[in-house]
């Protein structure tokens, strides 16, 4: 079932795409802002876990504890990374023109990449699958690697939970009111400034989560921060900035129809992605799910 | 802005300052060394980027992030023009800003459409679409390869008389695009950044009027791009990425985006910290992050906001209510009190 | 307010006059008992491993070259500059080496479009340049000057050796997979270009052209699969390859083609790989130090291990040969002049530590060999990673081009 292995190929793209671009569009969301250093915190996710794990894995019950580990530890440092970088940078940029906020984000890439060169040099480095994931199942006659697997059904939990976090819980919905009207917020007796930290630090862990789970099926050197960065906005453009069923659904046009480019349009393949996006915002400005701009 | 005499960086003594640094230039050409000249002649060719990026950002509160779209085709129509067909560089030369206002104008109407961060994703993604053309057309434009060759004439490949040249072909450029802002269009769309409703409520059309800066804006570029060619020889894919179209926003925010000539200031200082960084540490990156950020912390009005301090109130005010409707997506933002 | 305008045009008047001066380079001295070489390579982004490595390799060939006196009496000095992978960097690099420091040569960059802009820079000058990274057949055919040496397989050489090599295994049906830029297309249509002249007569199943940097394969691999190719040629390479195999080994696509399967398996990507990388794969490599059994090889990667703690990539092999090159055609012309340098090399033979190289006067490249072999089924206890088995490296002249095609393709 050559087209069914597509169709998971095409999934395993999407879930890859979303998980990335998932924490860009909530920190878009809720915060205003448009972090070009998205990209630099996915990358330092792939980069602890290749630290931690290695390629040097022996015994397997091993590698796997060791594996577990750091793709919880992994994202958590990034986490305390984005927290400080959101208290030091950001806090006081807030109320500023975008324009130097872009800026700001900007200039924390290039040091985000430089830093990255002096702590892990230029060499490329890899990080084994654990013996549990590795191999593939085979699902009505289709190819599916166990980790691509594995890879989506993480997508979906990340996708529930954020659901459910900004959906149904008291904490979601001072988050949407913090976009909607935040001096109303803080007359409620909201620290908003507080609130903004939690969400770029949530934002940073998605970010450090994808680079974590996504890092073993790639090589991971210094360029990986950039390479990921512009598909992801696309695909959160796409759905419309701030909403992350909208970068869901992005993610699945881009997923699939990279799959069907491959199959059917094999030249034009690395260009579609912009001219799907140039004719979504032709159509739609504001991207599929986007609040329209005033 | 054009009363007092003491404002020399305010656009009252622009014409004055571009005279003044047109002879002081031109006469410098005489004792630089040839590395100097070489790194002149980026700056100049890069500042006129920048200003006339400037006029969409700063003048019309319209932030493009695909301004290398047009600077990279400029030195590609070049190259191109040269390799396949052989017609002559002047030829070229002249063509470039055409092309680039054709361009424009079809990007323009598409990517104008949408407003304010849609629009410069919008122009970013047309930017990568050009990149990836260039890339993957390799029949055509060789591919990432680029086109490198004797594409200039002999006589401004010598370094003093490129320099000479580029230094010309800028100020003249950098001149018509001052008077562009003075003129009742320049004024109408500083109007519009101003306040949109307000332009639109009386009759002005705001869509039309952007387009126009947009293909000024593109033809410009597109010439500057040009000269990148008689700087460099060569036109290759790097030049229409979106780290391309952010260089002329570096240069603009870092010279100070409320000044006509600020650009300029920011692409010399730009040039100087990409070309002399590379030669003390690999890590340039995050030495040139750390700048930025110094930057955009504590000098946000630019290297010219903060030798111009007896006007830097006035400045931020005006800059702030720019840039509060560049920006702002709705009513409330976070943290928009203050 | 008129007294502080004046003063700050007098201030600015006084700065730009000692600027001007500092920048006239009137007070640039000259050393006489050193000599500059220059290096602009890439030291950051996504080819710093190479340009990295390569470096090593120049620097040790120099500091022996100085421990035995120098040249011609001088000591040698390198000038390092990253060159970004951008070729406006690498022009500016160029040119300030030349103009500023004064080198007698340069050792090229890693990006073949790098190579191509400094090229004609560097011949304005009359300053020869080696390169030993970047290999497109261009450099020494479409863009040649006088002043260009090429010691490194070519791109025109490297997929002539696959194929002399994939011909003796019979396999009909193939799928390639390669990078969608110069590269990529090239070293594909010259892989099929060698087996046709070499006698095969092959059929293309399919052929796929993912992006440079491709970060996702998941939708190239089942593509290749479901056409069952006996045999699978690709042009990917360091960072794609490493992505590429770990992904493919999801489908259990080495398994299922018997390990049909050739790409450019380097070092480094080995090394990265570690246990993950395929066995029994084919592999090519510009310049193994543990295949080339010569003398000066051995003494090389011994004193490369002593002072880096690692073995020498072929970058690094290939970075010492260009040093011993340019020093060998100083000894050969008594000179430092670019000029006579270069019309010494022009058709000499020097002595490497990858044995003689012969610099053909028709395109200054070297007839340096390529090597192909299939992975070793263990990690090799003493290098740390897989080497190459049953070593192929055909003749030189076999697989380059013939003075006459290069010199069609020259400018006049």
């Amino acid at each position: 079932m050559y087209g069914l292995t597509q169709l998971f190929s095409g999934l395993t793209t999407a879930a890859l795409l979303f998980l990335v671009a998932a924490g860009l569009t909530m920190i878009f969301g809720g915060l205003r802002i448009i972090n070009v250093a998205h990209g630099s915190f996915y990358m330092y996710g792939a980069f602890i876990v290749s630290s931690l794990v290695g390629t040097a894995l022996t015994s397997s019950a091993h590698a796997t504890a060791l594996f577990w580990t750091a793709l919880i530890v992994a994202p958590l440092v990034v986490a305390a990374l984005g927290a400080l970088t959101e208290y030091l940078v950001l806090r006081p940029l807030y109320g500023r023109e975008h324009l130097l906020q872009l800026l700001a984000t900007f200039a924390l890439f290039y040091i985000f990449t430089g830093v990255s060169l002096l702590f892990w040099g230029g060499q490329y480095r890899s990080i084994s699958i654990p013996p549990m994931l590795q191999g593939h199942l085979t699902v009505l006659g289709a190819t599916l690697p166990v980790y691509n697997g594995f890879i989506m059904l993480i997508a979906v939990a990340v996708g529930l939970f954020m659901w459910w976090l900004l959906q149904r819980t008291p904490l979601g919905w001072r988050i949407r009111a913090a976009v909607e009207d935040p001096e109303m917020l803080a007359a409620m007796g909201t620290n908003v400034r507080g609130l903004f930290t939690g969400v770029f630090t949530l934002g940073t862990f998605l970010a450090g989560l994808a680079g974590a789970i996504v890092g073993p099926t790639q090589s991971v050197t210094t360029g990986l921060g950039a390479q990921i960065l512009v598909s992801a906005f696309i695909v959160a453009v796409i759905g419309g900035l701030g909403s992350v069923a909208g970068a869901a659904i992005g993610a699945i046009i881009i997923g699939l129809s990279q799959a069907a480019g491959v199959l059917w349009a094999p030249q034009f393949e690395s260009a579609f992605i912009y001219v799907a996006m140039i004719l979504v915002l032709a159509i739609r400005p504001s991207g599929l799910l986007g609040v329209p701009e005033q | 802005m054009m009363d007092g005499r003491g404002k020399i960086f305010t656009h009252g003594a622009v014409p004055l300052s571009l005279a003044s640094a047109l002879v002081v230039f031109a006469i410098l050409g005489f004792v630089l060394s040839p590395r100097w000249l070489f790194f002149f002649q980026g700056v100049f060719e890069l500042g006129l980027f920048a200003v006339a990026t400037n006029l969409l950002i700063g003048y019309g509160g319209l932030v493009s992030f695909g301004q290398a779209s047009f600077y990279g085709l400029g030195a590609y129509v070049v190259a191109l023009g040269w390799l396949h067909y052989k017609i002559p560089f002047w030829i070229l030369f002249l063509l470039a800003p055409v092309f680039g206002a054709v361009t424009a104008l079809l990007v323009g109407m598409l990517a104008l459409r949408a407003r304010q961060l849609y629009f410069a994703l919008l122009t970013l993604a047309f930017s990568q679409l050009f990149f990836t053309i260039a890339h993957q057309w390799y029949h055509f434009t060789e591919g990432s390869n680029g086109v490198f060759g004797a594409m200039v004439p002999r006589i401004l490949t010598a370094p003093q008389h490129g320099y000479w040249f580029i230094l010309g072909v800028s100020v003249i450029a950098i001149f018509l695009l001052w008077l562009v802002t003075i003129s009742p269009f320049g004024l109408t769309l500083q109007a519009i950044r101003e306040n949109r409703k307000k332009a639109e409520a009386i009759g002005i059309n705001v869509y039309r009027h952007q387009l126009y800066a947009f293909v000024i804006a593109g033809a410009f570029s597109a010439l500057a791009g040009a000269l990148f060619v008689v700087h460099d020889q060569s036109a290759y894919p790097a030049l229409l990425d979106w780290i391309k179209s952010g260089e002329p926003i570096l240069m603009i925010m870092i010279g100070g985006i409320g000044f006509f000539l600020g650009p300029l200031v920011g692409a010399v200082i730009f040039q100087f910290a990409h070309n002399f960084l590379i030669e003390y540490t690999h890590v340039w990156e995050l030495v040139l992050g750390l700048i930025l950020l110094v930057i955009v912390l504590f000098a946000p009005d630019g290297l010219l906001g903060l030798l111009d301090s007896r006007h830097r109130g006035e400045v931020r005010e005006k800059m702030h209510s720019r840039l509060k409707r560049v920006f702002a997506f709705r009513n409330n933002r976070p943290g928009s009190k203050r | 307010m008129n007294i502080s305008y004046r003063c700050k045009i007098g201030i600015s008047l006084i700065a730009s006059l000692g600027l001007a001066l500092f920048m006239s380079g009137a007070w640039a001295a000259s050393y006489s008992g050193v000599v500059k070489v220059g290096l602009s390579t890439s030291l950051s982004g996504a080819a710093a491993s190479l340009g990295q490595s390569g470096k090593k390799g120049i620097e040790l060939a120099i500091a022996e070259l100085n421990a035995k006196g120098g040249l011609l009496g001088k000591q040698v000095k390198l000038v390092s500059v990253d060159d970004q992978l951008s070729p406006a960097t690498g022009v500016t690099n160029v040119r300030n080496f030349i103009l500023e420091d004064n080198v007698a040569a340069i050792f090229g960059p890693v990006s073949s479009s790098v190579a191509a802009a400094e090229e004609g820079i560097a011949a304005q000058y009359h300053v020869p340049i080696f390169f030993f990274i970047s290999n497109d057949v261009d450099l020494t055919t479409k863009h040649f000057t006088k002043y260009a040496f090429q010691v490194v397989p070519n791109t025109y050489m490297e997929p002539h050796a696959v194929a002399a090599y994939m011909i003796k295994k019979g396999w009909s049906r193939y799928d390639t997979i390669s990078p969608n830029y110069s590269f990529g297309r090239s070293t594909v249509k010259q892989f099929l270009a060698g087996m046709k002249k070499y006698g095969a007569n092959i059929n293309i199943v399919g052929q796929q052209w993912p992006k440079l940097g491709e970060s996702d394969y998941t939708n190239y691999i089942p593509a290749i699969l479901s056409k069952h190719p006996d045999a699978v040629f690709s042009g990917l390479y360091g960072g794609d390859l490493i992505t590429f195999t770990k992904q493919a080994k999801g489908f259990d696509f080495f398994k299922k083609i018997h390990n049909n399967f050739y790409a450019l398996f380097t070092m480094g990507a080995l090394k990265a790989l570690g246990k993950d990388a395929p066995v029994g794969v084919i592999a090519a490599n510009r310049a193994p130090f543990y295949a080339i059994h010569t003398p000066g090889m051995s003494l090389f990667s011994t004193a490369y291990h002593n002072k880096y703690g690692e073995w020498p990539s072929s970058w690094a092999v290939m970075g010492y040969t260009a040093v011993q090159t340019w020093s060998q055609g100083v000894e050969k012309a008594h000179s430092l002049a670019g000029n006579k340098v270069s019309a010494a090399l022009s058709g000499a033979t020097v002595k490497t530590i990858r044995g003689p190289i012969y610099l053909r006067a028709c395109d200054h490249q070297g007839d340096v060999r390529e090597y192909v072999g299939t992975l070793s089924q263990k990690i090799n206890p003493k290098y740390g990673f897989r080497v190459m088995d049953h070593v192929y490296a055909p003749n030189p002249k076999k697989i380059m081009m013939t003075c006459a095609q290069t010199l069609a393709m020259q400018p006049h």
